[in-house]
C-alpha cells in the first residue's frame, strides 16, 4: 500500500455465483487508482485497495451498477448551522464528498440541511459530522416531522436571538462611538454629551468589545475555514474589521503613521462596520424562516388526534398510532386524520390545502378521504387505508422537501461564482492596495476629499492609510453573501406555492425547465378525454335529421332505441356495451333481461328483447345479414369522420338506428389548452388512435398538432422528434402508462394522479384530475424564475456596482470614497433586499384562481344584490 | 485518531508551503516601496505586514487544500 491508498470494504448486492464475483472484479480494477480487488461472495463485499485522490466511493459504486449489480446506499439528512453564503454551501459539499462512502452531497442553504447519499457501513453519520465540523460548521442529524419542524424552529429562533443580543450590543455601543467621534459637530446638543466621550482612548475602549464580542464570530469562523483550506464571506468581514479597528489603533497611538492624524480615529468605521454586517445577519435569520412557510404549513395540516372505533367504543388516540384497517369518526370541522375510504355517513370535505380545489368535496360511503383535510358539515366514519409515511399528506411533503433540497442549473452556475468570488477579491484588495500605494496616491489624491456621505474630509491620510482604506472598502463590499440566497429562497418559495395549488415539483431543476417550455404534448386518452367511451349520439331511423338535439329531446324520442341497445348489452363486458348500458342508465331508462343472447365476435351481438330481434353491431354485420341502412350511410359517415365509434341497431331485421360512442373530453381540457395557447405555448396531442378520431378530438379542444397513430412505446420517440426541432417539450400524461415519454421530455407532468403521488413518474406531479393545473404549473414556474432573475439581480448589482465603487475607480473624476461602514451597510441591504424580494412571491395567484376568486366575488355581490333589485 | 493525525500533518506541510509565499511577498512589496524611495517606515512596514496578511489568506486555503487532496486518506474499512 503507497502513502496515497486506502483500504475499503464496499458491500455489493445481487451477487449470486462465481462469475458474478469475477464481473465485479473486473469492473472495479478497471477502475484508475482502484488496486488489489478481492471480491467475496460469502460476505457479499469486495475489498480493495484504492487511491482517494483518482478514484471515489461514487465512482465504484456506478461501476459495479454498470455491469448489473448494486452497492447498497442510504440517504441521510443532516442539520447544518452556522452556514451563511453560497461558498459556505461549497465547503460543507466539498467537506461531505470527501468522506470516504459517501456518493452525494447535495447543500441547501435555505433550509440549512445537507441531503447525503452514502454506503452504509463505509461512511458514518459521525464522520460526516465531523467533516462538516473541520471545515468550520456544525451539523446534527435531522429529525422527522414534526419533531423537525419544532427543531428548526427552535435553531432558527436561537440564531435570531443570538444576532438580536450581537445587534443590540454593537448597535449601541457604536452610536455612543458615533457620538463621541462626531462630537465636535454636535453644535447646541454638545451640552447632552461628556467631552469625554469624545477622547480617542474612550473610543477605543468602547469599539474593542464590539469587535471582540460581536463581531468575535467572524475571526472565529473565518479562522476554522482557513485552517482547513476554505474561504467564506466570515473571512472578508472579518479581514475588514480587523483592518479597520487596527488602522485605528496604529492611528491612535501612532498620529503620524499616515492614518489621518490627530483629527481621524477610525475606530467609529470598526464598530458601525460590525454593526451594520451584524444588522444584515439578524435580517437575514428573520427573514430567512419565512420562505420555507410552506412545508410548515403542510405539516400543521396532520391531525394530532383520531377518533377511533375500537370493539364499539369511540376512543381517541393520536394521529400517528391509527393503523390501517382501523375505523375513524370524524364530526363537522375536524381533521380526517389518515387516508381511508368512507364506509357510511355524508358529508363535505374542504381538501384546497392539499389539492388547491377552492370548493369542498362531497364524500359518502365508497369515496376516498384524505389525510390532512378539514370535514366541513356531517360526519362520516371511513377506515383507514394508508397512515404514517404512507399518507398522501406525508408524500406530499416528502416530495416539497426533496424539491426545495435540490439545485437548479442556474443556482449552479451562481454557487460556482459566489465559490471562487472570495480568494478573487482577495487577490483584488491585493491589486487595489498595490496600484493605489505605488500609482494612485502620488496621481490623484485631493486632501479635500470625502467620504461619500460623510462631512470628514481625507486631509491628512498618507498613502498607506489612503491605499489600505480602499484595499478594505474592496473586500467588505465584495462579500457575495446575497448570491447564496438568491436562487434558492425563491425556489422554496416557489415549490411552496405550486404546492399550495395542488402541483408538486419534485425539483427545482424541474421549475427551471418548466419556466422554459415552448411545446407542451399532451396524451389524448385519460388526460384530455375522460378515458372512458360514452353515448355521445343516438339516431333513429325515421328521425335521422333530429341526430343532435337537446338533453330533453334525446331522452324523448331515442328512449326506446337506446333501452333496447342497453338491455341486450345488460351483461356485456365490451367497453362499447358498457358505454350504452352506462348511458342509458344515466338518462334514467329501465333496462330489461334479454330472452336470449348470443355474441358473434368481432362483429357485435344479437338478442331477443320484449320478443322483439334485436341486431347490434358494425356495418358489416348489417350487410351480411342484409339490413340496409342506406338511408343513414351519411350520418354514420359524418359521425365517424367526428371519431366517433358507430353502432347500427336492427329490429325485426329491419334498420331501427345509430348509436354513437366516444371517449369524451374532460370539462377543462379545452379551457387549458385555451389558457396554454394564450401564453404562447404550442400544444400537441399524442395518440394511438387512427388520424380522423385524432383531429377530430383535437378540433373540439383547438389542438393544432396532432400525432396520431403512435404506439405506446413510440410516445418517447415522438417527444424526441420535437426535441430535436429545438423544442423545450412537456409531456403531460398519467404517470403509468406514459412512463418512457414523461421521461424523455423536458418536463414530465403526471396528472391525475389521486392522492398516491410518491409512486408517479414525471418531474412535476398534479394531485387533481385538472388539466388547468398544467397552466397553474407553468405559471408558478415563470414567476418563480423571474423572481431568482430577480434577486441574482439584486443580488449581483451591489457588487457589480459596488466595487468599482471601493476600489476608487471614479475618485479621480468625483474626489470621493465609499467608507467600509458604509460598504458593510449596502451588503447587509443586499442580502435583505434579496429575501424581502422572494417573499413577495407569496403573494402569487395563478390567474385561474385569480378569475375564480374574482367570480365568486361577483357572484356574492349578486347575490346581495338580488333581493335588494326584488324590493 | 488517524484521522487527526492525517490533519495535524496537512496542516504542517500547508504552513511550510503558504508561509515563504505570504512572507515573500510582503518582502517583495517591502523591497519595491524601498526602491521606488519616498515612502515613510510606517507605510513600508504597514504596507508589507497588509500584503502579506492578504497573500497569507489567499495562499493559506489553496495551499491547504492541494496539499490535503495529496495526502494519504484514512483507511475507510468499515467497524
Amino acid at each position: 500500500m503507497t502513502a496515497n491508498t486506502s483500504i475499503l470494504n464496499l458491500p455489493v448486492q445481487g451477487m449470486s455465483c462465481a462469475s458474478c464475483v469475477s464481473h465485479v472484479e473486473g469492473a472495479l480494477k478497471e477502475l484508475p487508482g482502484v488496486e488489489n480487488v478481492a471480491v467475496s461472495l460469502a460476505t457479499n463485499k469486495a475489498s480493495l485497495t484504492y487511491d482517494p485522490s483518482r478514484v471515489s466511493v461514487g465512482d465504484m459504486a456506478r461501476a459495479v451498477d454498470g455491469v448489473g449489480y448494486a452497492v447498497p446506499t442510504a440517504e441521510l439528512t443532516l442539520e447544518v448551522r452556522g452556514m451563511t453564503c453560497a461558498s459556505c454551501m461549497a465547503h460543507v459539499e466539498g467537506a461531505l464528498k470527501e468522506v470516504a462512502g459517501v456518493t452525494v452531497a447535495v447543500v441547501n442553504l435555505g433550509l440549512g440541511t445537507a441531503r447525503v447519499t452514502y454506503v452504509p457501513g463505509v461512511a458514518t453519520a459521525s464522520q460526516m459530522k465531523r467533516a462538516v465540523h473541520d471545515v468550520g460548521y456544525e451539523a446534527g442529524e435531522r429529525s422527522q416531522g414534526a419533531d423537525a419542524l419544532d427543531r428548526e424552529r427552535q435553531a432558527r429562533e436561537d440564531e435570531i436571538k443570538r444576532q438580536g443580543r450581537n445587534l443590540l450590543i454593537a448597535g449601541l455601543i457604536g452610536l455612543i462611538v458615533m457620538i463621541g467621534t462626531f462630537y465636535d459637530m454636535l453644535g447646541p446638543f454638545k451640552a447632552f454629551v461628556p467631552e469625554w466621550l469624545s477622547y480617542k482612548w474612550v473610543i477605543g475602549l468602547l469599539t474593542t468589545p464590539i469587535v471582540l464580542g460581536p463581531g468575535r464570530q467572524f475571526f472565529t469562523n473565518s479562522w476554522r475555514g482557513l485552517r482547513h483550506g476554505v474561504t467564506d464571506m466570515n473571512l472578508l468581514y472579518a479581514t475588514g474589521i480587523g483592518a479597520a479597528y487596527g488602522i485605528a489603533v496604529i492611528n491612535t497611538l501612532f498620529p503620524t503613521a499616515g492614518f489621518g492624524g490627530e483629527g481621524a480615529t477610525f475606530f467609529e468605521s470598526a464598530a458601525l462596520l460590525t454593526a451594520f454586517i451584524i444588522l444584515g445577519r439578524w435580517l437575514e435569520a428573520l427573514t430567512r424562516g419565512r420562505t420555507s412557510e410552506a412545508i410548515r404549513k403542510l405539516m400543521k395540516l396532520q391531525p394530532k388526534i383520531a377518533r377511533v372505533l375500537r370493539d364499539g367504543h369511540e376512543t381517541e388516540i393520536p394521529a400517528d398510532e391509527v393503523a390501517v384497517g382501523d375505523l375513524i369518526l370524524v364530526r363537522p370541522g375536524e381533521g380526517v386524520p389518515v387516508d381511508g375510504t368512507v364506509t357510511d355517513g355524508y358529508s363535505a370535505v374542504d381538501e384546497s390545502m392539499l389539492t388547491g380545489e377552492s370548493l369542498p368535496v362531497e364524500k359518502k360511503a365508497g369515496d376516498n378521504v384524505i389525510g390532512g383535510t378539514l370535514n366541513k358539515t356531517g360526519a362520516f366514519r371511513f377506515t383507514a387505508g394508508r397512515v404514517g409515511a404512507d399518507t398522501a399528506l406525508a408524500q406530499i411533503i416528502q416530495l416539497v422537501e426533496d424539491a426545495q433540497a435540490s439545485k437548479a442549473p442556474i443556482q449552479k452556475l451562481a454557487d460556482w461564482v459566489a465559490g471562487h468570488f472570495i480568494l478573487g477579491v482577495h487577490m483584488l484588495a491585493v491589486a487595489v492596495f498595490i496600484f493605489w500605494f505605488f500609482f494612485g496616491y502620488r496621481m490623484f489624491f485631493d486632501p479635500n476629499s470625502s467620504f461619500i456621505l460623510s462631512p470628514y474630509k481625507l486631509g491628512e491620510i498618507g498613502v498607506f492609510g489612503f491605499s489600505l482604506l480602499l484595499s478594505v472598502t474592496v473586500l467588505v463590499i465584495s462579500c457575495p453573501c446575497a448570491v447564496g440566497l438568491a436562487t434558492p429562497s425563491a425556489m422554496m418559495a416557489g415549490t411552496g406555492k405550486a404546492a399550495e395549488h395542488g402541483v408538486l415539483f419534485k425539483s427545482a431543476e424541474a421549475i427551471e425547465n418548466a419556466s422554459k417550455l415552448q411545446t407542451i404534448v399532451f396524451d389524448k386518452t385519460g388526460t384530455l378525454t375522460k378515458g372512458e367511451p360514452s353515448v355521445t349520439d343516438v339516431v333513429e331511423w325515421r328521425s335521422e335529421v333530429r341526430s343532435r338535439r337537446s338533453e330533453s329531446d334525446f331522452r324523448l324520442l331515442t328512449s326506446d332505441l337506446l333501452r333496447l341497445a342497453a338491455s341486450v348489452e345488460k351483461s356485456s363486458e365490451h367497453p362499447l356495451g358498457e358505454a350504452i348500458v352506462r348511458g342509458a342508465e344515466a338518462r334514467g331508462l329501465v333496462l330489461v333481461e334479454p330472452e336470449s343472447f348470443n355474441s358473434i365476435p368481432g362483429h357485435g351481438v344479437e338478442a331477443t328483447v320484449e320478443g322483439q330481434a334485436i341486431l347490434l353491431g358494425n356495418r358489416k354485420l348489417m350487410r351480411e345479414r342484409g339490413v340496409d341502412f342506406g338511408g343513414l350511410m351519411p350520418q354514420a359517415e359524418r359521425l365517424e369522420a367526428e371519431g366517433k365509434t358507430v353502432m347500427f341497431v336492427a329490429v325485426e331485421a329491419q334498420p331501427a338506428g345509430l348509436i354513437a360512442v366516444a371517449d369524451t373530453l374532460k370539462d377543462d381540457s379545452a379551457e387549458a389548452i385555451r389558457r396554454l395557447h394564450t401564453l404562447g405555448i404550442e400544444v400537441a396531442m399524442i395518440t394511438g388512435d387512427n388520424h380522423r378520431t385524432a383531429e377530430a378530438i383535437a378540433r373540439q379542444v383547438g389542438i393544432e398538432r396532432v400525432l396520431a397513430e403512435v404506439l405506446p412505446q413510440d410516445k418517447a420517440a415522438e417527444v424526441k422528434k420535437l426535441q430535436a426541432l429545438g423544442h423545450k417539450v412537456a409531456m403531460v400524461g398519467d404517470g403509468v402508462n406514459d412512463a418512457p415519454a414523461l421521461a424523455q421530455a423536458d418536463v414530465g407532468m403526471a396528472i391525475g394522479s389521486g392522492t398516491d403521488v410518491a409512486k408517479e413518474t414525471g418531474d412535476v406531479i398534479l394531485i387533481k384530475d385538472d388539466l388547468r393545473d398544467v397552466v397553474v404549473a407553468l405559471e408558478v414556474a415563470k414567476a418563480t424564475m423571474r423572481k431568482v432573475k430577480q434577486n441574482l439581480f439584486w443580488a449581483f448589482i451591489y457588487n457589480v456596482l459596488g466595487i468599482p465603487l471601493g476600489a476608487g475607480l471614479f475618485y479621480p473624476f468625483m474626489a470621493l470614497v465609499i467608507s467600509p461602514e458604509l460598504a458593510g451597510l449596502l451588503m447587509a441591504v443586499s442580502s435583505v433586499t434579496v429575501t424581502l424580494n422572494t417573499l413577495l412571491l407569496k403573494g402569487f395567484k395563478p390567474s385561474l384562481r385569480r378569475e375564480n376568486k374574482a367570480q365568486r366575488g361577483m357572484g356574492m355581490a349578486s347575490s346581495q344584490l338580488a333581493p335588494a333589485a326584488g324590493d | 485518531m488517524e484521522h487527526e493525525q492525517i490533519e495535524r500533518a496537512v496542516a504542517r506541510r500547508s504552513a511550510a508551503l503558504y508561509l515563504p509565499i505570504s512572507i515573500g511577498a510582503a518582502l517583495a512589496f517591502w523591497l519595491a516601496a524601498s526602491l521606488v524611495g519616498g515612502y515613510p517606515p510606517v507605510a513600508q512596514i504597514g504596507g508589507a505586514v497588509w500584503v502579506g496578511i492578504l497573500s497569507l489568506i489567499v495562499s493559506m486555503p489553496m495551499v491547504t487544500a492541494r496539499v490535503k487532496r495529496r495526502a494519504p486518506a484514512p483507511s475507510s474499512r468499515p467497524a
